[in-house]
């Protein structure tokens, strides 16, 4: 078994695990989008290991790797535009006092 | 048996996750933002180390700018981008630690117990990798890719659909002016 894939692997579980804390410890709406860039993250780098070291022959691994990261760019994207219009509307971006989005 | 690579792959390994967790350790919104951007570059590092190169440059790149564009909004709008309050930004911290420890722990049983198979040693060269990857792209994969880029431009006239204020009708500017 190789090393160097365990240690990413062990990398990308190790964002994975941040992240997910980030995504549900966090109160505001963009620090939340920051513990979704950290488990994407380590999707990623399992991605990119996984096609270094079991399938280097196979360009589709990269390809996955390239849509990843069309998924970061696109939750940013949304995610901010989400954020202005929740701060226009109630001046803030806090969780704690979108309550009312459950009724 | 430990190599260079080896070697270099726990090193930025440590560094992403060590400045993935000062994210949500510090109270500054900037140094966050600054954190995560170190975290993604030394994946981005990783990467290189791998001998992904075209991947390991798009995503340090990518990753500067989507965070020097994160550290504006941070500023725009946190109550204190600055820390200097210690505001308590977290809750549910309890259930947040055992979630992430028992995913951390999972994925790690998961990568170390499975029998990967056997490793390879070498890969392509730069050039090649890229043109097989281009190839794929325009080829086999085009569907896919063509569907990644509708999805970017759908995702960014909503993104801007939802930012732009709504613009109020004329019977309501006439009664403001009334």
């Amino acid at each position: 078994m190789s090393v160097e894939l365990i240690w990413a692997l062990i990398t990308g579980a190790a964002l994975f695990g941040v992240g997910i804390y980030g995504a549900l410890s966090q109160t505001n709406l963009v620090m939340i989008m920051m513990g979704v860039e950290l488990i994407l993250a380590g999707a990623l780098i399992n991605l990119v290991a996984f096609w270094r070291y079991l399938h280097p022959d196979v360009a589709a691994g990269q390809m996955f790797v390239l849509i990843v990261m069309t998924v970061m760019a696109l939750e940013m994207a949304v995610g901010f535009g989400v954020a202005i219009a929740r701060f226009r509307s109630k001046g803030s971006v806090e969780m704690e006092e979108a309550a009312e989005l459950k009724e | 048996m430990i190599t260079a690579q080896a070697i270099f792959i726990g090193f930025f390994g440590v560094a992403a996750v060590w400045f993935g967790i000062v994210v949500f350790r510090t109270f500054s919104m900037v140094r966050s933002a600054i954190a995560l951007l170190f975290s993604q570059t030394a994946l981005g590092a990783m990467f290189l180390t791998m001998q992904a190169e075209f991947l390991g440059v798009l995503q340090i790149m990518m990753m500067a700018t989507e965070m020097s564009i994160m550290a504006f909004f941070m500023v725009m709008f946190m109550m204190d981008p600055g820390g200097m309050g210690k505001m308590e930004m977290t809750h549910q911290k309890r259930l947040s630690w055992i979630v992430g420890l028992v995913s951390f722990t999972g994925a790690v049983a998961i990568a170390v117990f499975i029998d990967w198979g056997p490793v390879a040693t070498t890969v392509a060269e730069t050039a090649q990798q890229t043109e097989a990857l281009g190839l794929e792209l325009l080829g086999r994969s085009m569907l896919v890719f063509e569907m990644a880029g509708v999805t970017i431009l759908t995702a960014m006239i909503a993104a801007t659909s939802v930012a732009i204020p709504p613009i109020p009708s004329p019977e309501k500017i006439h009664k403001d002016k009334v």
